[in-house]
């Protein structure tokens, strides 16, 4: 199988076939690409284990500031001998004119038995025609040599010279081919591009995850032909607890499950003959003075049952399929099983035949519709249904039953006292809990961290 | 929901010949949810309602009908007898005006059943006691105290010997240093006076409802029992006496009566109450074609008695079934009674038809909308605190909303915006790539008279090149896509954004919200590192045409 290339990467390895160990900049001379095509086709073949890319260090040689000083007017010592060529000089005008490269020249004079002093005058004694440095000052002169190829003595020499040698130790990258890479045959084939190489990631803009679970929930109940309603988040106690038969000194009522609005109190909230009736039905059945005062504390709701319950006493209708969805509070520490604040479906079927059974239909057809078909019906307790179950749903993934949806029928103590005739189904329950099971979660917490990681990643369609 | 520890061994001494696994799968068909098991134990779940189950001697009554090993109504066998008097003091009826009891005797006392009526007790003045204030439970050595009783009023410097206590103790001093004292003292307000009960002796029986004598406590060499309930409802107090009673019969002690007198006081009768239903209305409500003898026997099951009467079905039901209160409780026995496992889901289709509301679907066009543009959709709490919504942002907290008590910090302020929210999600993101685009369709709070609730629309874009022109392009084209709507914008400041980089949004010359840069300083907070812009717009009626 002939591998298709990059053009980028048929150049380079074309040059690397005819020359190994190439730098990039040679890459670059010998392929006539960028320095940026050359780096990037490095990486590729790298990727593909084609290229290998040798770093090794080398040291080069040049003259320092004073090095090149002496190249331009030659060494003191040298400027010190010309100076004296044709007749003694007093010390003091010598100094003049070599300023501060007298003093090093004149001590190496003097060590040499280059010059004589007398009184003070200075005179040549002998002069070398070559002096020891000047061979190798000129043989290095403007370029970067390395050191291997200058007279070691010599060099020595000027080295312990101040600044007139430097050393730079410079990086080298020779890139060459691997074995297999020698071997490829590069084809022709004319606009054939690399289908196997990996590409950049787009991060999708979606619906979120849990928006998908309540619109998936909200379409399967109007095709079971329920109508959706909305209602308000802030309810005032009497619809949300008193209207449903719940004694206004129920543990549920307190402030440590219920959030209370802090100093709001509900207007207006019901008819003077609604708050008479439902009032009159807690002091006879509960047996206490019960307080309009409760009644109006603001709470956030704790179920969405109390949107329904104020839908049905103000439409009575003898026939309606009803279902509202939207979030619910409760006071709870927050942790991976709980949230103070979720989503909750709570729907109700209201006929003059609505019976149990059908209540268990509705909800096994729920269960099939999104995937659940092990599921069993067990009696509970709600204060406001009777009678009441719940449904269990058996979840592989955990290997156990988990409980969800509760459902019942409005008791005669709630539906009475509002004129609501008819029999009312009624179920509901959380959204995340089934959420969860879509997607495999075990933090329910991950629904609202807007975690960028897991929303740009988990499926949308499971 | 409270738990009640069981041993399967016990409970098949307490309701005959059963197996285990026909205990353990019978239990979620009695409303009773198992919790975990462990070899021998068993802990439950049950239902408020039905404070019998707080011990296994209830919950073997329960089983035995429904296994059909024991049907019908337990009946009390109560000793009628005077020798047990007590009195009551007229003082009392300001402070917990109704006293209660019932003697038990020949009972052998172990320490499991010790337990059991502990969990019990507790129990009770948690559920229908409402934490002892509407009635509290006492249960004594009836060997230890010397009839007849009196029920009476005492002052705060009294002294006794209280329960794990060696010396006598005062009153206010049992109110001030002692856990029970603290926890149940506010029940009994701020009168002077307490409530105290003694015997012939002057011997202190019990401080109700906060703690009893430690000379009558019981131990497994107690043979005989006086359990006293008091309360501020006599219905209420004889209602958690009938259940204990029932318990102790169960438990094999023989009943007898106390003697009550005075102050609207008296003796308890723990009656049946009697309570006719129609075979109509059981079958209609569970949708099944059940005979009369048939739900006579179910009912029995569900340990009620019925018999039929023409047309109606007479049941008698026993003093602590206090939860059924009509009919439609009779449906709900007979259910349990029948099998809730017998009773087949049936589908019937719809005589309605169904519909999304319109402003649901208006509000996931906008999100639509929001998609194709290149904006993920984020989901913020509506509860939050006041760090998000107004200090990280410089936002003005004039009109807060906060909940009282809130268990989670985070959670204590209804949201009046959206956009903090979605600037705090950019915070926990800062080592994903960008650009980052998110938008919030949600409802927020305001409080005016009362609190008002709309829907407000929200987006923001963070990466190196994000600007004003940027962002006003996102939501003039999605306004304009979604509605059909224009808007303008004219040049405001606002403490979330950079002066000379924002402004109000207008529609028809009304302003509808705010979009900008966001202030490179709260940026900042966010230790977010490219620039922000957003905006936020109120959703009306002006916009949405369902509203």
């Amino acid at each position: 199988m002939s591998q298709v290339f990059h053009e980028i990467e048929k150049k380079i390895i074309s040059s690397l076939k005819n020359k190994p160990n190439q730098t990039s900049e040679s890459l670059e001379k010998s392929t006539k690409l960028s320095s940026d095509q050359i780096r990037r086709g490095i990486e590729w073949l790298k990727l593909k284990n084609l290229a290998i890319v040798k770093e090794s260090t080398t040291s080069v040689i040049c003259l320092g500031k004073n090095g090149l000083e002496s190249l331009e007017k030659e060494l003191p010592e040298r400027r010190l001998l010309n100076l004296l060529k044709n007749k003694p000089k007093k010390l003091s005008d010598l100094q003049k004119e070599l300023g501060f490269v007298f003093g090093p020249a004149m001590g190496l004079a003097r060590k040499n038995n280059w010059v004589e002093i007398s009184s003070d005058k200075i005179s040549l004694k002998n002069s070398p025609s070559s002096l020891p440095g000047e061979k190798t000052l000129k043989f290095i002169g403007n370029n970067k040599l390395s050191a291997d190829k200058i007279d070691q003595n010599d060099l020595s020499l000027l080295l312990k010279r101040p600044d007139f040698i430097t050393e730079e130790i410079t990086k080298i990258k020779e890139i060459s081919l691997t074995e297999s890479a020698k071997s490829t045959v590069l084809s022709d084939s004319s606009g054939a591009i690399d289908v196997e190489a990996k590409v950049p990631e787009i991060f999708v803009a979606r619906t979120h995850p849990l928006k998908d679970t309540l619109d998936e929930i909200r379409e399967i109940f109007v095709t079971l032909g329920f109508s959706e309603i909305i209602g308000n988040m802030t309810q005032s106690s009497f619809w949300n607890f008193d209207a449903l038969f719940t004694p206004q000194d129920h543990p549920a009522r307190e402030l440590q499950d219920t959030f209370y609005l802090d100093a709001i109190k509900s207007k207006k909230f019901a008819s003077s003959e609604q708050i008479r009736t439902v009032s009159e039905s807690h002091k006879k059945n509960w047996r206490y003075n019960w307080d309009i005062n409760e009644a109006k504390k603001t709470v956030l709701r704790t179920h969405t049952t109390c949107v329904t319950i104020k839908h049905l006493a103000e439409k009575k209708p003898d026939e309606a399929r009803i279902f509202s969805l939207g979030r619910v509070f409760r006071n709870e520490k927050v942790s991976y099983k709980h949230l103070v604040e979720f989503n909750q479906i709570e729907g109700i079927v209201v006929g003059k035949d609505a019976n149990l059974r059908n209540l268990m239909g509705i909800q096994r057809e729920f269960y099939k519709r999104i995937g659940i078909t092990k599921i069993k019906f067990w009696p509970t307790f709600f204060p406001y249904t009777e009678p009441s179950l719940q449904t269990m749903v058996y979840n592989e993934r955990l290997g156990k039953w988990i409980e969800l949806f509760g459902m019942g029928i409005f008791r005669p103590e709630v539906t009475k006292p509002l004129g609501i005739t008819k029999p009312v189904l009624a179920w509901g329950g959380g959204i995340e809990r089934i959420a969860m099971l879509k997607y495999g979660l075990d933090d329910v917490r991950e629904f609202y961290n807007n975690n960028l990681n897991w929303l740009r990643s988990v499926s949308k369609c499971q | 929901m409270p738990v009640v520890e069981l041993s399967y061994t016990r409970l098949q001494k307490l309701i005959g010949k059963v197996s285990k696994k026909q205990i353990s799968d019978s239990l979620p068909f009695l409303g009773l949810d198992i919790e975990s098991e462990n070899k021998d134990l068993v802990r439950v779940e049950y239902s408020p309602n039905r404070p019998d189950y707080s011990t296994d001697f209830g919950i073997a009554l329960g089983l035995q009908g429904l296994l059909g090993i024991k049907t019908g109504a337990i009946k009390l066998a109560i000793k009628r007898s005077k020798k047990y008097p007590i009195s009551v003091n007229s003082s009392v009826s300001k402070i917990r005006p109704f006293v209660t009891g019932i003697i038990a005797k020949n009972g052998k006392i172990d320490d499991s059943m010790i337990k059991q009526f502990m969990t019990m007790q507790e129990d009770l003045h948690f559920g229908i006691g409402r934490k002892r204030k509407k009635s509290s439970i006492g249960i004594h050595d009836l060997d230890k105290i010397s009839f007849p009783l009196l029920y009476t009023t005492t002052n705060k410097n009294y002294e006794f010997i209280p329960l794990n206590s060696e010396k006598p103790i005062s009153i206010s001093e049992i109110m001030t240093n002692t856990d029970l004292g603290k926890e149940y003292g506010s029940i009994l307000g701020h009168s002077s006076m307490v409530p105290i009960i003694l015997d012939s002796n002057q011997q202190t029986v019990s401080f109700p409802p906060i703690i009893n004598a430690a000379v009558t406590t019981v131990t497994s060499k107690t043979k005989n029992l006086f359990v006293e309930v008091t309360g501020i409802n006599k219905e209420d107090a004889e209602d958690m006496l009938s259940v204990v009673a029932t318990i102790l019969q169960k438990a094999g002690f023989v009943l007898e009566s106390v003697h009550i007198t005075g102050s609207k006081n008296s003796t308890p009768k723990l009656e049946q109450k009697k309570i006719s239903v129609t075979s109509k209305l059981i079958n209609q409500t569970l949708g099944l074609n059940l005979k009369t003898s048939k739900i006579i026997s179910s009912l029995k099951k569900s340990r009620l008695d019925a018999s039929s009467k023409g047309k109606q079905i007479l049941c008698t039901i026993p003093a602590y079934r206090f939860d059924i209160f009509g009919p439609m409780d009779l449906v709900e026995e007979t259910a349990l009674g029948y099998g809730i496992q017998n009773l087949e889901p049936m589908l019937t289709p719809s005589q309605t038809i169904g519909q999304i509301n319109p402003i649901s679907l208006e509000l996931k066009s906008l999100s639509q909308i929001m998609i194709g543009i290149g904006f993920l959709e984020a989901l913020n709490s509506s509860l939050t605190s006041k760090r998000v919504l107004y200090e990280m942002t410089n936002r003005n907290s004039e009109k807060i909303i906060s909940v009282l008590d809130s268990k989670s910090q985070e959670h204590t302020i209804l949201r009046d915006s959206i956009l903090p929210g979605l600037l705090e999600n950019l915070s926990k993101n800062i080592h994903e790539s960008y650009p980052q685009k998110t938008f919030e369709i949600g409802t927020v709070f305001t409080l005016n008279d009362s609190v008002s609730e709309k829907t407000n629309f929200s987006g923001i874009s963070a990466h190196q090149d994000a600007n004003f022109t940027e962002i006003k392009s996102v939501l003039q084209s999605a306004l304009k896509t979604g509605f059909g709507l224009q808007i303008d914008t004219k040049t405001t400041t606002h403490p979330s954004f950079e002066d000379g980089r924002c402004a109000t949004i207008l529609q028809n010359g009304k302003p509808i919200g705010i979009i900008g840069e966001i202030d490179s300083k709260i940026i900042e907070n966010y230790k977010v590192r490219v620039p922000v812009v957003g905006f936020e717009i109120s959703l009306s009626e002006s916009i949405l045409k369902s509203i």
